[in-house]
């Protein structure tokens, strides 16, 4: 499936789960999605992290809605730390089987967002490994003058910012050493057209999903 | 006809600010090979971004003068336009692709010139293997080296089919071996390709029978270089005044190395080391780009895990808390603005005072006679960002010698600066450190003037590390 | 630069930097996570989790009011926070494909307190409107997506005493404060 229409479906499904008052529904997204990950052949320990990571916010809201939630707070309880495992399941299908280099080629093809958005963002994305370093560099550097950098110290960001500068302007001047203007015609080496099929099965999905939601189950 | 013909440039980054390059006229004839030979921070890399549009001179108050490329004014050029005339190569290769991978990069660039899509596989395969690295189409831009990056933006220049390459500095991050080849390469396109090629360089050894002009970047103007045989051969020579003892046995060692090894991702670095450094000398560390002097610096100071043995004070490096260490090891990085805490010059060093280990030798008048030695006198309000790159370096080298710690890092501290620069910095950190009595450990490929300044040097070669009497060939790049 | 007025042609420059400006928020963030999941673990004991997110929520949202101070551009806020969700996601963090959804509503929300002044000025009053916006419209958010709605009113009020207290510091104050630097060292001087 072309990995925009997947992100449209991912992203519509969680944000009607918002509102959705179904833990069975909750729990039939985790185990489809799950069914569908297996399926895809993600492999077992990344599914086995993706249970385990929301583990505390999961246990947080439990006890949570145990301690002070109003009503049916057992329900309540259940509801909501199924929801994060859906939201979570959902993420994965997304991250495990689609890549960002397609899904911004189709954005920047199928649904013609400038090229400017797509190839800024995905610059951007390229520096994330070497995000890490650098605050850690930051950190290390004041505290070889003396200075401990906390979250809540304004150079911390500022030292983020001048790099962010600095690597945006990086950035822009290669890639206009290599030709890109933002205005310019460009050509399509990878076509990513997106298949009727796709449309269909968008549909299909999204419907059966409203059909399951109406039948308000508990 | 000329390839270029710019006539009477004048440039400045600011209103305000010094021009860059003043009244400055060049000929470049086509299909010739030519070295632009400057020091660092001559206008080099401005006037080749003017060239090849990435610094428009056409804004109003900042630049006047024409540039002519096969005869046309550029004045007006779209970066596509550009590119299929002129190609810059930067001096940081890695700064220059913003694709993950190899074939990503050739992508977006032969996209970006509207290359039709049945076209760009065949384009990419024969200017790979133009340059012998059909192999790399697939790899990522991450695991490949300086000269490899360089090879591979060179063929991204054949794939736009731009007849005139332009390069700042290109082995500015490139080993020694792969400079010969890239030179080369380079004079094949020329002879075999009728490309027109145009290298500003510092350091012009590894030229001799290659070049057709040099023309020299001196005083924001251009001249032909008077005698280029003896600046080449200067270039050679130089290389072999270099000498430096091996230290003594037994001495007592600020750092101790016992099977230590060091990796970057799945890449050996170092390998099973023994050795000891004596403490309270000046030493110098050598070895290629990417060999790992920078990540051993990182290792000494928690910013990289090792394995193996290594002592600081006879105390396992690990075992430090960072707070503590930050105490005894102080890393000069390479970046000087990741030193700066505060906003103006005076405050930094009054920071700098209250860390400072032995703060009676820091006297109001010291600290005076150390920023005139440096020229930065009358700087005391001005705000950090603000400094010229060679300023700043110079502020970022005096505050973190102040703190006194007894074991200093420095990692390139002389890049960029000009000679007059170099030897008051020297003279001020050899000063410094024998006063307190500090071990130094300085990567630097800038070696002019620091001739008498090194006790010792440390050569980083073949996973090895060791003292050395001599200097590997072709340092100087 | 106060009173510079917003637009919303984004260059390729700005459209990085906010995107990059995004990541280094989220890695500032994950660093700090450490100390979030114990705080969290130990209120979770006594019921209390939800708090704990609350008072982190201006960290995780500061992008978005340092992307359109830094920018001033129109909708920098949404683009600035929706980039940081979708990274969460990408990168595999606890909340999945409800990051990039929260991040738009957080987006919207840091955004709305310079919409209400017309994107005319980027100052102390307009960070505070923000903050306003910004808490307000994240808690409706929360009321269903988090299920607020069923917690007990006491708790609520907690909760959104809580979370205000962390909106108005980390993306009020301390975006002043990093604001104030960046204006005062000159280094955005972006044609």
């Amino acid at each position: 499936m072309d990995s925009s229409i997947k992100l449209l479906l991912v992203l519509l499904i969680s944000f009607e789960l918002a509102f959705v008052q179904s833990i069975v529904v909750n729990i039939l997204v985790i185990v489809l999605g799950m069914s569908y990950l297996l399926v895809k052949k993600v492999k077992l320990q990344k599914l086995l992290l993706l249970i385990i990571i929301p583990i505390i916010p999961v246990a947080s809201t439990w006890s949570s809605f145990y301690v002070n939630g109003t009503g049916d707070f057992i329900h309540s309880a259940w509801l909501l730390s199924s929801r994060i495992y859906a939201y979570i399941i959902l993420g994965g299908i997304f991250s495990f089987t689609t890549s960002i280099n397609d899904l911004l080629s189709s954005l920047e093809q199928n649904w013609h967002v400038p090229s400017k958005f797509v190839y800024g963002t995905l610059g951007a994305f390229n520096f994330a490994p070497r995000v890490r370093n650098s605050m850690l560099q930051i950190k290390t550097a004041a505290l070889m003058r003396g200075e401990v950098l906390h979250v809540w110290s304004p150079q911390i960001f500022f030292k983020a910012i001048l790099l962010s500068l600095r690597w945006s302007d990086n950035l822009s001047r290669a890639m206009q050493s290599h030709g890109y203007a933002e205005n310019n015609v460009r050509t399509h080496y990878r076509k990513q057209r997106i298949p009727a099929w796709n449309w269909v099965l968008f549909i299909t999905i999204f419907g059966v999903f409203q059909f399951i939601v109406l039948k308000k189950l508990p | 006809m000329d390839k270029l013909a710019i006539n009477d440039l004048t440039f400045s980054y600011t209103k305000d600010s010094d021009p860059v390059l003043d009244n400055l006229n060049l000929t470049i004839k086509n299909n010739t090979f030519n070295l632009l030979f400057g020091s660092s921070g001559s206008g080099k890399s401005t006037l080749m971004q003017i060239i090849t549009g990435l610094v428009r001179t056409n804004l109003p108050n900042l630049g006047s003068g024409t540039i002519l490329i096969n005869g046309q004014s550029i004045e007006t050029w779209t970066p596509k336009q550009f590119v299929q005339e002129v190609a810059l190569l930067f001096q940081n290769p890695r700064e220059q692709f913003s694709m993950s991978s190899v074939e990503d990069e050739f992508v977006f660039t032969l996209e970006n010139i509207g290359m039709l899509p049945s076209k760009i596989d065949s384009s990419i395969r024969s200017a790979l293997e133009r340059v012998k690295m059909l192999d790399f189409r697939n790899r990522d831009i991450d695991g490949l080296s300086g000269g490899e990056l360089q090879k591979i933006s060179l063929a991204i220049t054949l794939a736009m089919d731009s007849n005139f390459i332009i390069l700042d500095e290109p082995f500015a991050n490139v080993d020694s071996s792969s400079r010969k080849e890239l030179i080369l390469l380079l004079k094949e396109l020329q002879i075999q390709d009728g490309k027109t090629i145009l290298i500003a360089d510092h350091d012009l050894s590894g030229y001799d029978h290659v070049y057709d002009n040099i023309f020299h970047l001196y005083h924001h103007q251009i001249a032909a270089l008077p005698h280029p045989e003896k600046t080449l051969a200067y270039f050679q020579s130089d290389k072999d005044e270099f000498h430096f003892q091996i230290p003594a046995e037994n001495q007592p060692g600020v750092l101790h190395f016992a099977d230590f090894s060091l990796d970057a991702g799945s890449k050996v670095l170092l390998d099973q080391i023994q050795l000891e450094i004596p403490t309270g000398y000046r030493i110098l560390l050598t070895g290629d780009n990417g060999t790992g002097k920078s990540t051993l610096f990182n290792a000494i100071s928690h910013l990289h895990p090792y394995k193996g043995v290594l002592t600081y004070k006879n105390k396992e490096v690990q075992k430090y808390k960072t707070t503590k260490l930050s105490k005894e090891v102080s890393l000069i990085f390479q970046d000087a603005q990741i030193q700066f805490l505060k906003m103006t010059v005076s405050e930094e060093i009054e920071l700098s005072l209250k860390h400072a280990r032995f703060s009676e030798i820091w006297s109001p008048e010291f600290i005076t006679k150390n920023l005139s030695l440096l020229n930065l006198i009358g700087f005391e309000n001005h705000i950090v960002y603000q400094l010229s790159g060679g300023q700043k370096k110079k502020l970022q080298i005096l505050e973190m010698l102040m703190l006194g710690n007894p074991l200093v890092l420095m990692d390139e501290p002389l890049a960029g600066l000009d000679i007059e620069s170099v030897i008051q910095v020297l003279d001020m950190i050899k000063k410094v450190c024998e006063l307190q009595k500090q071990s130094l450990i300085m990567i630097s490929h800038q070696l002019v003037g620091t001739k008498n300044f090194f006790n010792y040097h440390l050569e980083l070669k073949d996973k090895n590390l060791y003292f050395s009497e001599r200097l590997d060939d072709g340092l100087f790049d | 630069m106060i009173d510079k007025k917003a637009n919303i042609a984004y260059s390729i420059r700005d459209i990085a930097f906010i995107a990059l400006i995004g990541i280094f928020c989220g890695v500032i963030f994950f660093t700090t996570n450490i100390s979030y999941n114990f705080l969290t673990a130990a209120l979770t004991t006594i019921g209390l989790g939800p708090v704990a997110n609350d008072l982190l929520l201006g960290l995780w949202m500061i992008a978005g009011p340092l992307g359109i101070m830094l920018t001033k551009k129109i909708g920098s806020s949404v683009l600035a926070e929706t980039l940081g969700g979708f990274v969460e996601m990408v990168l595999g963090g606890q909340f999945g494909a409800g990051a990039i959804i929260s991040g738009l509503t957080q987006g919207i929300g840091t955004e709305l307190g310079f919409t209400l002044t017309g994107y005319k000025r980027f100052g102390k009053f307009n960070l505070f409107l923000s903050c306003i916006t910004g808490t307000i419209v994240t808690f409706i958010w929360s009321y269903f997506n988090e299920g607020y709605a069923k917690y007990n009113f006491s708790f609520l009020i907690l909760l959104f005493i809580a979370r205000l207290v962390s909106i108005s510091f980390f993306d009020g104050v301390l975006v002043y404060w990093i604001n104030q630097l960046i204006e005062k060292s000159g280094i955005i001087r972006r044609s």
